[in-house]
């Protein structure tokens, strides 16, 4: 697409609308406005979407939480199971963090089993989870070499308009933040949990955190590698690669990840890091406001 | 095995639910339903809104307390399926599914048979509303996620409304809305402990103290009175229903477009809730109404 | 400025049908007129003439290929008999996704059509502007250029430059100014 587009002046007796321009030549429509400094949908080019996180949307679940980043909605919840421990690990819980992209939030994808994208999610965030250490998995043990929790982390993806993996890890840790689980007791073989009266923080317990990471992703347009921070569903789909950097309430890196065929610079990775915790120190006060 | 999700391990259960001897639980006995703000013949209140799905056609998000449903509709857009051959109307499909988390008990993220029923269901319900004849060669697939479940008949009465409002939205030709309601035959009359019989979905541990409140009533015969109608029962109160119906209807050609009724009840029983149902979908119309208004609403502000 | 009174939903009844003709958004049924689309309600006056009832859509449906429907799509394919294309947008609205459709190589110009090689009309990549001709066979809508407005509209050169129509068969590259030959439209 890039190569037909150098002189499209060339041919001025074709006119269009800008919907009809944006669908037949979307990289050039794009590069009209980041010439101007802005982006189609208003924003500056490094500015992020409006971010909303609400705690506890699920009763059915353990813990849940419904974040929305511009047109992008998703929803995690967790549901906290009794099952077997490892051989290997008797005394720890299981953390299963899974991603669906359905078809209900975008065209991009078919019913069936996961798409790519959503096993790339998926993973990303099992390996933060894992690697960060962000929950002390014997903290999910009931009995050793018995009984632990299984905590399925699902994040459904309701409205699908980019930046998937930053929204989905922001739901995941404000679900887990929000989870509650009744303190179980063990008896031959049967886990059993009170039921009853309403949850309070005698007959439950809540997940002691170790830290909260949380990511930042940015796209690299063009040859000339412009910035844009939080790309959204067309910003995505015709830019050449993307950074996400993912960073704990201290500032500590967890993650970093750069796709895409577009080469960076030191420099360029230094930016993100710098912007990235600038962004998650507001996210922090985002998720703290609930 | 799936392999193309994070594994976990492979057999896992809920814990199991211990209640104290003293806990109260709710039967139809009780002289309320399960929400006591409730009378038999009240919905829950429902929220509707329309155009939350940014890629979609159309879309509409519907909460009715605590049963919550997306709806995105997508098309006219060509047919992908390979094989078909070329007809002069469009295809509406549909597709339900619910999210792991959505009800009492963890479902798989793989497609279920119940799914795969409410999916025809809701084709059926709402295929006579739409006008395919007027987009040959191209398929309309309407996607509903359940994000929670309270109650199974409100859950597939609430997928007909909010997906026949996202068909709207998305500006698809169609000869009415079509509103779907649910209702429950619930026997409140003192009950024989014979005849009691609950569906233990969740947990093992509830037939103690509702067997405790009925170990007092005489036995007497229940067979002949009618069951009270429970309009839009939930999970708690499905629990004890007898039979259920849900029904699809197009308000303002009077015409039902889907019945499902299962389970037992007599013939006059039948016809006085489908009496009910349409009643109560007079109502969801007007809420259906003035959610698809507010979106013109919404579209001037943006202009 | 339009009130909300006007505004309408689908089963919506809109009159009787001795009153009005049924025109866009709406259907008539068992003597009564009913809107079919979300939108506000319009009455057309004519002359000796009933008026007509249409409900001016609010929320657009996405666009599908109707025939005589002018269309913009992109070639995907070529082989001897036809040339396979993405159909992107209807009349001047883009479609959210793209139907397919074919030029047949009789259907690509009014004259001289046992001379026409798909080849020498158009390449993969190249935007035409096609006129809808029949829905086709199941998968594929047909579609002419047999106008002198339809045709190539824009096109990338083997170098890689942009083209530029010089005739109606001819284009020439921006670049090494190398003449390739398509059919063009005429820029209107």
């Amino acid at each position: 697409m890039a190569s037909t587009t150098d002189s499209l002046a060339a041919s001025p007796a074709f006119t269009f609308s800008a919907s009809t321009f944006q669908k037949l030549h979307p990289t050039e429509y794009f590069r009209k406005f980041i010439s101007q400094g802005v982006r189609p949908d208003g924003r500056l080019l490094d500015s992020f979407r409006p971010t909303t996180v609400h705690y506890g949307v699920i009763t059915t679940a353990n813990g849940s939480a419904m974040v929305r980043i511009g047109g992008t909605t998703v929803v995690c919840g967790i549901k906290a199971e009794v099952a077997e421990p490892k051989l290997d690990s008797p005394d720890q819980g299981y953390l299963v963090p899974n991603v669906d992209l359905s078809p209900i939030c975008s065209s991009a994808f078919r019913p069936g089993s996961p798409s790519e994208q959503a096993q790339v999610v998926s993973e990303a965030i099992h390996r933060v989870l894992k690697e960060s250490k962000v929950l002390d998995l014997k903290d999910l043990c009931i009995e050793e070499a018995k009984a632990v929790w299984a905590l399925w982390i699902d994040v459904v993806c309701v409205s699908y308009d980019g930046n998937i993996y930053d929204a989905a890890l922001i739901s995941v840790m404000a679900a887990l933040l929000n989870v509650r689980i009744r303190k179980p007791t063990y008896d031959e073989g049967i886990v059993k949990v009170p039921g009853g009266e309403a949850i309070n923080d005698e007959n439950s317990f809540k997940l002691n955190l170790t830290r909260i990471p949380l990511s930042t992703s940015f796209v690299l347009f063009d040859t000339d590698l412009t910035l844009l921070a939080d790309p959204n569903f067309a910003e995505e789909s015709i830019t050449q690669g993307q950074i996400s950097v993912t960073i704990d309430e201290h500032g500590r890196l967890c993650r970093i990840s750069k796709v895409g065929a577009a080469s960076t610079s030191q420099s360029l990775l230094k930016q993100c890091i710098e912007r990235a915790k600038i962004r998650s120190h507001e996210l922090r006060s985002i998720m703290n406001q609930q | 095995m799936d392999r193309k999700r994070v594994p976990g391990p492979e057999l896992s259960v809920a814990p199991l639910v211990e209640y104290p001897a003293d806990f109260k639980r709710w039967t139809p006995q009780d002289e309320c339903r399960h929400d006591s703000k409730r009378q038999p013949e009240d919905m829950r209140p429902i929220y509707l809104k329309t155009g939350l799905i940014t890629q979609a056609n159309g879309s509409a998000y519907i909460e009715l307390e605590k049963t919550k449903l997306a709806c995105g509709v997508y098309g006219p857009r060509p047919i992908k399926r390979v094989g078909q051959i070329f007809s002069g109307r469009g295809i509406l499909n549909c597709e339900i599914k619910f999210a792991s988390f959505s009800c009492a008990k963890r479902r798989s993220n793989i497609r279920d048979p119940q799914e795969r029923e409410l999916s025809q269901i809701l084709s059926q319900a709402l295929a006579p509303a739409v006008r395919l004849e007027k987009i040959p060669k191209s398929a309309i697939d309407v996607y509903i996620t359940v994000l929670e479940s309270d109650g199974w008949g409100s859950c597939v009465a609430a997928a007909v409304t909010a997906a026949s409002v996202a068909l709207a939205h998305a500006g698809i030709e169609m000869l009415d809305l079509v509103a779907g309601c649910s209702a429950s035959y619930i026997q409140t009359a003192p009950l024989s402990i014979s005849s009691l019989s609950i569906s233990e979905g969740d947990t093992g541990s509830i037939s103690t103290s509702t067997t405790n409140t009925n170990k007092t009533i005489t036995a007497t015969a229940t067979a002949t009175q009618p069951p009270q109608i429970f309009m839009d029962a939930d999970f708690e109160e499905e629990k004890y229903q007898q039979g259920a119906i849900v029904l699809a209807y197009m308000p303002s050609l009077h015409e039902i477009t889907h019945v499902l009724q299962s389970g037992k009840a007599e013939s006059s029983t039948i016809s006085q809730s489908v009496e009910h149902c349409m009643e109560a979908c007079n109502k969801i119309y007007a809420v259906m109404h003035h959610a698809l208004l507010e979106s013109i609403g919404e579209n001037k502000e943006a202009l | 400025m339009t009130s909300v009174a006007d505004a309408v939903v689908p089963g919506q009844r809109l009159g009787h049908i001795q009153e009005y003709n049924a025109g866009e958004g709406t259907y008539a049924h068992q003597d009564f007129l009913y809107a079919s689309v979300v939108g506000i309600k319009k009455v057309t006056i004519a002359d000796n003439e009933i008026p007509t009832m249409s409900v001016q859509r609010e929320n657009t449906q996405s666009a599908i290929p109707d025939i005589n429907a002018i269309v913009t799509c992109k070639v995907v394919r070529v082989n001897p008999r036809f040339a396979a294309v993405n159909i992107m947008v209807v009349d001047g609205k883009p479609c959210t996704d793209d139907f397919q459709g074919i030029i047949r190589v009789q259907d690509v110009r009014a004259t001289e059509k046992d001379k026409v090689k798909i080849y020498n009309s158009f390449r993969p990549g190249d935007i035409v502007r096609a006129q809808v001709i029949s829905l086709g066979d199941a998968r594929s809508y047909y579609l002419s250029t047999a106008a002198n407005e339809l045709g190539v509209i824009f096109g990338t050169s083997v170098a890689g430059g942009s083209l530029i129509p010089i005739s109606w068969q001819e284009m020439q590259c921006t670049k090494t100014k190398v003449i390739e030959l398509r059919k063009c439209a005429k820029p209107m």
